[in-house]
C-alpha cells in the first residue's frame, strides 16, 4: 500500500502540473500586435510575390499593395490612371501611348522611367523568367518572335522617352488596357533585378515596388509584415502597415478573429450562420459581389452531352434557385448565363431564361422522347466537403429525371487533368474574372481555340459564337462589343453547354475598430490605403 | 561493439533509401493528374503546357526522371519547390527544429501520464482506478485528433483566453498542440504499461522477492517497471519517430510550422521535391531513432544482445 500512494502522490503531481501549467503561463498570453497595423489571414503562404510568375490569389493580393502598373481598375471597375496619368489609342485600336507620373519612385528611391514597362513585360515574356502569364501579351506585335528568340526586344514595346511609353498591338483588341491592370502588368525595377536578380523582388532586404507598401518581413508559413511607404505617389496609407498570418485551417482563424488576433477575415461557409444570427456581429458582415460563375459542365463533344435537347433536360432538371436558397445559404446570385450579373451591360432575352426554369416535367418528357432514360452518366468534382455535398444534390435531382449519376471524386490536379482531357460526362467548376470585361467569361470559356485547358472545359464549339467573340474584341465601340456579346451570350444559353448555378457573394466580418475597409470584386483593385483602424487598436 | 551495429545500421540505410526513393517517386508518378496544368495557371497554351513539362523533366520516361533525382541526391541537392523555388532541404532544415520541438513536448507530456496511469490500472487491478483509466485510454485512443484539437483550442484559448489558437514561437504557442498531440501517445502508453505490468507481477519472481522481504519500492522500480519496460519503450520509440516526421493534423490546425504542415502542402499541391524530400528525412529520422531505441535496449535489458549472438 506504501507504493501505492506513492504512485498516487505522483499522479497528482502530475495532474496538478497538467492542469496548472496553463494558469501559470496565462500571464503571458497578451496579444503581440504591433500598433497602428492591420491584422488579417491568408490561408496559404504566397507561391512568390514576383509579378511576373504569380497565379494564386494569395500572391496577387499582397502584390497589388507591393506595385503598380501602368492602370488600374477604380471602385466602378473602370480602367482608371496608376503610374500612367493618361493615355491615347489611335484610331485603328493597335497602337496605346502612356504618359507616365513623375516622380513615381521604387522602393529604393530610383523614379520610374518607360524603358521599366518595357524591361518588366519583356521580362514576362522572356521564356527563362518561366511566366505563366504570357497570355496577356500575346496579342502586342513581335510579342511571339521574342519568345521564339527570333528577335532581341519586342517591337511592339516603344520606350518613346523617359515619360512616355507606346505599345503596338497586332489586331484591335479591345479588353487590353483591362488586361494592364492584371497582376503580370505590374511594373518592376528592371535595372536592379538584371543585377541582383529575382530575390530583389521577394526578399525584405530588396523589396522594390511602386506600392503604398514595402515588404517589411516574410517568414514563409508563418506570417508576411509590409510597411507603409512615407513617399507613396498616390496619397501615403492611412495604416502603419499590414501584417498577414498565414492560417491554413478556417476554424483556426474564426477563433483568432474571435479573440481580436485579426480584424478581418473572410467567413467560411460553416461559419457564416453563426456571425450571421449574432446580433453582435450581423452588422459587422460586409458582402461583396464576386465577379465568378459557378456551373455544372456538361462534355459536348460526345454522347449523350453532343444533343442539345440532352444538355436542356438536365438544365431543367436542377432546381439551381432553391439550392441556392437552401444549401448555399443565399450566398450568391443566381445566375442567368455566363457572364456574371455586375459585367453584363445587356438584357437577356426574357424567352431564354425559360431554358433554366426547373421544370422535372419537361425534362422527363425530353429524357424519355430521347430514348435516354435509365442513362449512366459521371459527374467529376474535387475533394472539397461542399462539392461534394452538392454533387449528392445534383445526383438526386438528375436521378428524378431519369439520368443515373455516377459520381467521381478527384484530387485538384487529377481532377483537371481529367476535365481538359474531356474524360468526364458532367463536372463542377467556376470561373473567376481575371478583369472586369464579359470577354473574360466568353473567350477562354466558350471560343473554340480554348478547347481543353485554356478555359472550354465543356469543348463546345459554335462558329457562330466565336464569330460573334472575336467581333466584340476588335470592336472599339462599347456599344457594338456590347451587342456581339449579348448576342454570343444568348447564343450560348441556347446552347447550354453548361447550367449556370450562381455567382458567388464573398462575405468578411470586421472588427468594430476597423473604421474603413473596403472590399473589391478584385483582389488588385485593393491598394490597402483606405484601411482607417479606431483608436483601440490604432 | 555497440558502434559496429550503428555503423551496420548506417550503411543499411543507404538500400533502404534507395528502395524508397524508387518506390515513392514510382507511386508519385504513377498518380493521374498533370503537374504542370497546375502550374501554367488557367489560361495556358498547351505550348507553354509542354514547355512546363520539359522543363520539369516530365517528358521522360520515369526511370530517367528517378535516375536524374538520384544524381541530384547524391550532389547533397534536394531540388526545389515547383511552386515557391525555395530549396527543399533549406525549407526541411528551418521546420525539423520546430518539429522536434513540438515532438518533444508532446513525448514528455505523454510519458509521464502514460507510464504512471498504466502502471497504476495494473497495480489496482479490478478496482474503480483500472476502471477509471481504462475509459480515458480508451477515450483518448478513439478521439480523433482533429476533433480534440478544435474542442481544446475551443476551450483553452476562446473561452478561457490562455492560449494563442495558431502561430509557432514560443512555449505558449507551443502548448496546445504538444497537449492535442499527447493525448493518443499517453493512451497508447497506458494500455501498453498496464499489459506489461500486469504480465511482470503475475511472475514467480516477484513472488520471491516479496517473500524474501525486498522493500516494495525497490521491487517496483528494478524487478517490476525494468522488465515492463521494453514494450514501453518501443511504443514510445514509435510515436516519437512518428511525430519526428510531422503531425499533419496538428501542425496544420494550429498552424505550426513544421514538417508535417509542409508535407501535407506539398502533397495537396503535387510538389514532388518537396513530398520526396519528406520522405528522404522522414526515412533518416526514423532510422536513426530506432536505432536509438535498440540502443536503449541493450542498456535496459541486457539479454538483448546486438549483435544477434550468443554470449
Amino acid at each position: 500500500m506504501h507504493v501505492w500512494r506513492k504512485l498516487r502522490f505522483c499522479l497528482s503531481i502530475g495532474m496538478v502540473h497538467l492542469f496548472c501549467l496553463p494558469a501559470l503561463l496565462a500571464g503571458c498570453s497578451s496579444s503581440n500586435r504591433i500598433d497602428g497595423f492591420f491584422y488579417c489571414r491568408l490561408n496559404a503562404n504566397p507561391s512568390t510575390l514576383d509579378p511576373a510568375l504569380i497565379t494564386d490569389v494569395a500572391g496577387a493580393s499582397v502584390a497589388a499593395k507591393l506595385f503598380n502598373g501602368l492602370v488600374r481598375l477604380n471602385d466602378n471597375m473602370s480602367v482608371s490612371p496608376d503610374i500612367a496619368e493618361r493615355w491615347q489609342i489611335s484610331g485603328d485600336g493597335l497602337r496605346y501611348i502612356f504618359f507616365l507620373r513623375r516622380q513615381v519612385r521604387f522602393s529604393n528611391d530610383r523614379e520610374v522611367r518607360a524603358r521599366d514597362f518595357k524591361a518588366s513585360f519583356e521580362r514576362v515574356l522572356n521564356p527563362r523568367t518561366k511566366s505563366p502569364n504570357v497570355w496577356i501579351f500575346d496579342k502586342v506585335e513581335g510579342a511571339e518572335a521574342y519568345r521564339k528568340g527570333l528577335a532581341g526586344d519586342v517591337a511592339g514595346f516603344l520606350v518613346i522617352d523617359d515619360y512616355t511609353f507606346g505599345i503596338k498591338l497586332k489586331s484591335p483588341f479591345s479588353p487590353f488596357l483591362s488586361i494592364l491592370t492584371t497582376t503580370p502588368a505590374y511594373v518592376v525595377p528592371a535595372d536592379e533585378l538584371s543585377r541582383s536578380g529575382n530575390d530583389f523582388l521577394t526578399s525584405a532586404s530588396g523589396a522594390g515596388g511602386t506600392g503604398p507598401f514595402r515588404l517589411k518581413s516574410w517568414m514563409p508559413d508563418r506570417e508576411l509584415v509590409l510597411e507603409r511607404k512615407e513617399n507613396y505617389f498616390d496619397g501615403r496609407a492611412k495604416i502603419s502597415g499590414i501584417v498577414y498570418k498565414m492560417i491554413p485551417e478556417d476554424l483556426t482563424a474564426v477563433t483568432e478573429f474571435e479573440l481580436g488576433n485579426l480584424d478581418v477575415i473572410s467567413l467560411p461557409a460553416q461559419a457564416y450562420s453563426k456571425f450571421r444570427n449574432d446580433k453582435k456581429w450581423s452588422s459587422r458582415i460586409i458582402s461583396i459581389k464576386g465577379l465568378n460563375t459557378y456551373y455544372l459542365g456538361m462534355n459536348t463533344s460526345r454522347p449523350p452531352f453532343d444533343n442539345v435537347k440532352t444538355r436542356e433536360a438536365v438544365a431543367c432538371a436542377i432546381d439551381t434557385k432553391k439550392i441556392l436558397r437552401t444549401f448555399y445559404e443565399n450566398r450568391g446570385r443566381p445566375a442567368a448565363g455566363p457572364v456574371p450579373d455586375l459585367l453584363r451591360r445587356w438584357e437577356i432575352n426574357p424567352d431564354l431564361n425559360n431554358i433554366y426554369i426547373f421544370d422535372p416535367q419537361k425534362s422527363g418528357e425530353i429524357i424519355k422522347s430521347e430514348g435516354l432514360s435509365g442513362m449512366r452518366v459521371s459527374l467529376y468534382i474535387t475533394a472539397d466537403q461542399d462539392v461534394v455535398d452538392l454533387a449528392e444534390i445534383i445526383q438526386s435531382y438528375l436521378s428524378k429525371a431519369g439520368i443515373e449519376v455516377v459520381i467521381r471524386q478527384l484530387e485538384w490536379n487529377a481532377f483537371k487533368e481529367a476535365v481538359n482531357r474531356g474524360e468526364p460526362d458532367l463536372f463542377w467548376l467556376s470561373w473567376w474574372a481575371d478583369y472586369p470585361d464579359p470577354e473574360d467569361f466568353l473567350f477562354p470559356l466558350f471560343h473554340s481555340s480554348n478547347i481543353g485547358p485554356a478555359g472550354n472545359k465543356t469543348r463546345y464549339c459554335n462558329k457562330a459564337v466565336d464569330e460573334l467573340i472575336e467581333r466584340g474584341q476588335f470592336s472599339l465601340n462599347k456599344r457594338d462589343r456590347n451587342r456581339y456579346y449579348k448576342q454570343a451570350e444568348e447564343l450560348i444559353i441556347k446552347d447550354v453547354p453548361w447550367v449556370s448555378f450562381w455567382h458567388k457573394t464573398d462575405f468578411l466580418i470586421k472588427q468594430p475598430w476597423v473604421k474603413e475597409y473596403k472590399v473589391y470584386p478584385i483582389y488588385t483593385m485593393d491598394k490597402g490605403t483606405e484601411i482607417i483602424l479606431g483608436s483601440a487598436k490604432t | 561493439m555497440i558502434t559496429r551495429y550503428i555503423i551496420k545500421k548506417l550503411i543499411l540505410l543507404v538500400p533502404l533509401l534507395l528502395g524508397i526513393t524508387f518506390v515513392s517517386f514510382a507511386l508519385l508518378k504513377a498518380l493521374p493528374g498533370d503537374i504542370a496544368l497546375s502550374l501554367a495557371g488557367e489560361r495556358a497554351d498547351q505550348e507553354t503546357i509542354e514547355s512546363i513539362r520539359k522543363e520539369l523533366g516530365a517528358d521522360k520516361g520515369v526511370l530517367n526522371q528517378y535516375a536524374g533525382y538520384l544524381n541530384m541526391l547524391a550532389h547533397g541537392d534536394f531540388g526545389r519547390s515547383y511552386y515557391t523555388n525555395r530549396d527543399v532541404l533549406t525549407d526541411i532544415t528551418l521546420k525539423f527544429p520546430n518539429t522536434m520541438e513540438l515532438a518533444f513536448a508532446a513525448m514528455a507530456l505523454a510519458i509521464p501520464l502514460g507510464i504512471i496511469m498504466g502502471y497504476a490500472a495494473a497495480y489496482k487491478s479490478g478496482g474503480p482506478a483500472e476502471k477509471i483509466i481504462d475509459g480515458l485510454s480508451l477515450a483518448g485512443l478513439s478521439l480523433p485528433v482533429f476533433w480534440s484539437a478544435i474542442i481544446i483550442m475551443i476551450i483553452f484559448s476562446l473561452w478561457l483566453r490562455l492560449f494563442p489558437p495558431s502561430g509557432t514561437g514560443n512555449i505558449r504557442f507551443l502548448i496546445l498542440p504538444a497537449c492535442t498531440l499527447s493525448i493518443p501517445a499517453a493512451a497508447t502508453l497506458v494500455r501498453v504499461t498496464r499489459t506489461a505490468v500486469a504480465d511482470v507481477l503475475g511472475m514467480p519472481f516477484i513472488t520471491t522477492a516479496i517473500a524474501k522481504g525486498l522493500p516494495l519500492r525497490r521491487i517496483h522500480i528494478h524487478h517490476v517497471l525494468k522488465n515492463a519496460i521494453i514494450p514501453v519503450v518501443t511504443i514510445i520509440g514509435l510515436d516519437f519517430g512518428s511525430y519526428l516526421n510531422g503531425a499533419v493534423v496538428t501542425e496544420t490546425i494550429f498552424g505550426w510550422d513544421g514538417v508535417g504542415r509542409f508535407t501535407m502542402e506539398g502533397i495537396i499541391r503535387r510538389d514532388y521535391p518537396v513530398i520526396m524530400g519528406c520522405i528522404i528525412a522522414g526515412t533518416v529520422v526514423f532510422v536513426i531513432v530506432n536505432l536509438f531505441i535498440d540502443v536503449l535496449y541493450h542498456y535496459l535489458d541486457p539479454r538483448i544482445r546486438l549483435h544477434g549472438k550468443e554470449r
